[in-house]
C-alpha cells in the first residue's frame, strides 16, 4: 500500500510539472508583468511631471502678481489695469475663496453582483458629478470645487478608460466632495427639487450611493491650480 | 504459484489504472490554477486599456501645461523689462486682462469653429453634454441662440423648449463654437450621433466666426477672498 501512494505521489507531480511546463511554452507571463509594471511607471511619471509643470506655472503666476504689483507703484494706468486683472482672476476662479455653502457627498456603491443589472448604476459616473456642477449653478453657486479641484471655464469631464479627469488630467476617484459657496437654503432647494437629479436618486438608493449634503459656514474653495491659454479665439476690437 | 502470478498482475493493472487517474488530476489541477491566473491577467489587461487612455491624456495636459508656462515665463518677461528699463509695460498687463476677459465671457471674440444646428427638441442635459465635450476638446468661447455660455450658465429644460440662464430659447438651436475646427468636429459627432436618432443635426466649419454675446460680471454675495 505504502508502494502505490509513493508511485501515485510521484506521478501526481511529475505530471503537474508536465502540465504546467506545457502552458508555460504558448503564455510567457513575465512580459506581461513587466508590460503592466512599464505601463505604471509612465503614469507615475507623467503623474509627477504633471503635479511639476502646476507647480511651475503657480510660481510663474506668483511672480507675475509682484512684478504687476511693482509696475502698479509706478503708474497709474498700470495700477487700474491691475486692479482688473485681481478682479477678472476672482471671476474665472484663480483666487481661493471661503464663505457659506454646502459640501455634497457621494461614493460608488454597491455591486449587486446581479448578472441580470448590467446598468453599472452603482458607479458614480462623470455625468453624474456634471450634472450635479451644473445644478449648482443654477441654484447659485458662487464657486464650486470637486475633490479640491476648481471648476472654471474650461472644466471637463471625461472618462480615460475607468479613470474620470478634469483640469489638466486631474484623477477624481470615490468618494467625490463637491463644495459649492453660495446661499446654503438656495443651494439646499435646488437638490431638494423633486424634478432634478431624478436618477441618480433613485440609483443613490437602489445602489447606496451615499448622496448627500451638509451646510458650512465657512467652506473653501481653492483657486484653479493653472491658466488659461488662448489659441484661437481673438477679441473683437 | 499461477495464484500468485494472478494477484500480482490485478496488483499492477489496478497501480496502473490509480497511477493514471493521478496523472490527469495532476493535470487538471494545473490546468485550473492556470486558467484562473489568465483570467486574474485578463482584468490586469482590461485595466491596462485604462491605463492607456490615461498616459494619452497626460501627455496632452502635460503639453497644455507647458505652453501654459511658456505664456507666463514670456509675461514675466515682459513685466521685467518693463521694470528694468524704468517704466512698466501695460500691454502684457492689458493682454493677460484681455484672455482673462475673454475667457470670463465679458469680451466679444472671433475665430475658426464650428456651427451646431439642432432642429427639434432637446433636453438640458443633451446640451450641457455637447458642450463638455466640446470645452474637453478646447472649446474657447461658446453661445447658444444668441447666449454667451459660461461655466456658470445655467441651461435647463423648460417644456420642450431651453432657457439659458432663465431666458428662452427654442429649436433651431445654434450652437456657436471657437476653438480648432479639427477637434470640435470630432467632439461635435460624437454628441452628434446620439442626437441624430431624434433630431437633425449640421455641422458646419467656420474659419471666422464672431461670439458678440457677453454675459454679465455676476458680484460675489455670499463668498469672500482666501482660503
Amino acid at each position: 500500500m505504502p508502494l502505490v501512494v509513493s508511485v501515485c505521489l510521484a506521478t501526481f507531480l511529475v505530471s503537474a510539472l508536465a502540465a504546467a511546463q506545457f502552458r508555460s511554452q504558448p503564455l510567457p507571463p513575465s512580459n506581461r508583468v513587466a508590460r503592466n509594471e512599464a505601463l505604471r511607471t509612465s503614469v507615475n511619471d507623467l503623474e509627477a511631471e504633471n503635479r511639476h509643470l502646476r507647480d511651475q506655472v503657480g510660481s510663474l503666476q506668483a511672480a507675475i502678481r509682484q512684478l504687476e504689483d511693482q509696475s502698479a507703484q509706478r503708474s497709474s494706468a498700470a495700477q487700474r489695469l491691475t486692479d482688473m486683472v485681481a478682479s477678472q482672476r476672482l471671476a474665472v476662479g484663480l483666487v481661493p475663496l471661503h464663505g457659506p455653502g454646502l459640501t455634497i457627498s457621494l461614493h460608488d456603491g454597491r455591486n449587486p453582483n446581479d448578472p441580470s443589472d448590467r446598468s453599472l448604476g452603482w458607479i458614480v459616473h462623470y455625468q453624474d458629478l456634471q450634472d450635479i456642477v451644473n445644478l449648482l449653478w443654477a441654484a447659485g453657486a458662487e464657486a464650486i470645487t470637486i475633490n479640491q479641484q476648481r471648476v472654471v471655464p474650461t472644466t471637463s469631464f471625461f472618462y480615460a478608460g475607468v479613470n474620470i479627469l478634469i483640469n489638466n488630467a486631474n484623477r477624481l476617484s470615490s468618494p467625490y466632495l463637491i463644495t459649492a459657496l453660495g446661499d446654503p437654503p438656495s443651494l439646499i432647494a435646488g437638490l431638494n427639487d423633486p424634478n432634478q437629479l431624478t436618477e441618480l436618486k433613485s440609483r443613490s438608493r437602489n445602489y447606496d450611493l451615499g448622496l448627500g449634503w451638509r451646510r458650512g459656514s465657512r467652506l473653501t474653495a481653492p483657486a484653479y491650480d493653472a491658466t488659461f491659454v488662448l489659441k484661437n479665439a481673438q477679441p473683437i476690437s | 504459484m499461477r495464484s500468485r502470478s494472478a494477484e500480482g498482475t490485478a496488483r499492477g493493472q489496478r497501480l496502473f489504472v490509480v497511477s493514471l487517474i493521478a496523472v490527469l488530476l495532476g493535470f487538471l489541477v494545473v490546468l485550473q490554477l492556470r486558467s484562473q491566473a489568465l483570467v486574474a491577467r485578463s482584468l490586469a489587461n482590461q485595466d491596462n486599456t485604462s491605463i492607456a487612455l490615461l498616459i494619452n491624456d497626460l501627455n496632452h495636459a502635460n503639453g497644455q501645461l507647458l505652453q501654459q508656462s511658456l505664456a507666463l515665463d514670456q509675461r514675466q518677461r515682459a513685466l521685467r523689462q518693463g521694470l528694468v528699463t524704468g517704466g512698466t509695460d501695460t500691454q502684457a498687463i492689458e493682454k493677460e486682462l484681455t484672455v482673462l476677459r475673454a475667457v470670463a465671457g465679458l469680451l466679444p471674440v472671433h475665430g475658426p469653429g464650428l456651427e451646431i444646428r439642432i432642429e427639434g427638441p432637446v433636453m438640458d442635459f443633451e446640451i450641457q453634454d455637447a458642450l463638455n465635450n466640446l470645452r474637453n476638446a478646447g472649446a474657447e468661447a461658446a453661445a447658444l441662440n444668441g447666449y454667451r455660455i459660461v461655466d456658470g450658465t445655467p441651461i435647463i429644460s423648460h417644456g420642450t423648449a431651453l432657457q439659458v440662464a432663465g431666458h428662452p430659447v427654442s429649436s433651431p438651436y445654434v450652437l456657436s463654437v471657437i476653438g480648432d475646427p479639427e477637434q470640435l468636429e470630432s467632439a461635435a459627432d460624437i454628441s452628434a450621433s446620439s442626437l441624430q436618432t431624434r433630431v437633425q443635426v449640421t455641422i458646419t466649419r467656420r474659419s471666422d466666426l464672431a461670439i458678440t454675446e457677453v454675459v454679465q460680471p455676476r458680484p460675489l454675495l455670499y463668498s469672500q477672498l482666501g482660503s
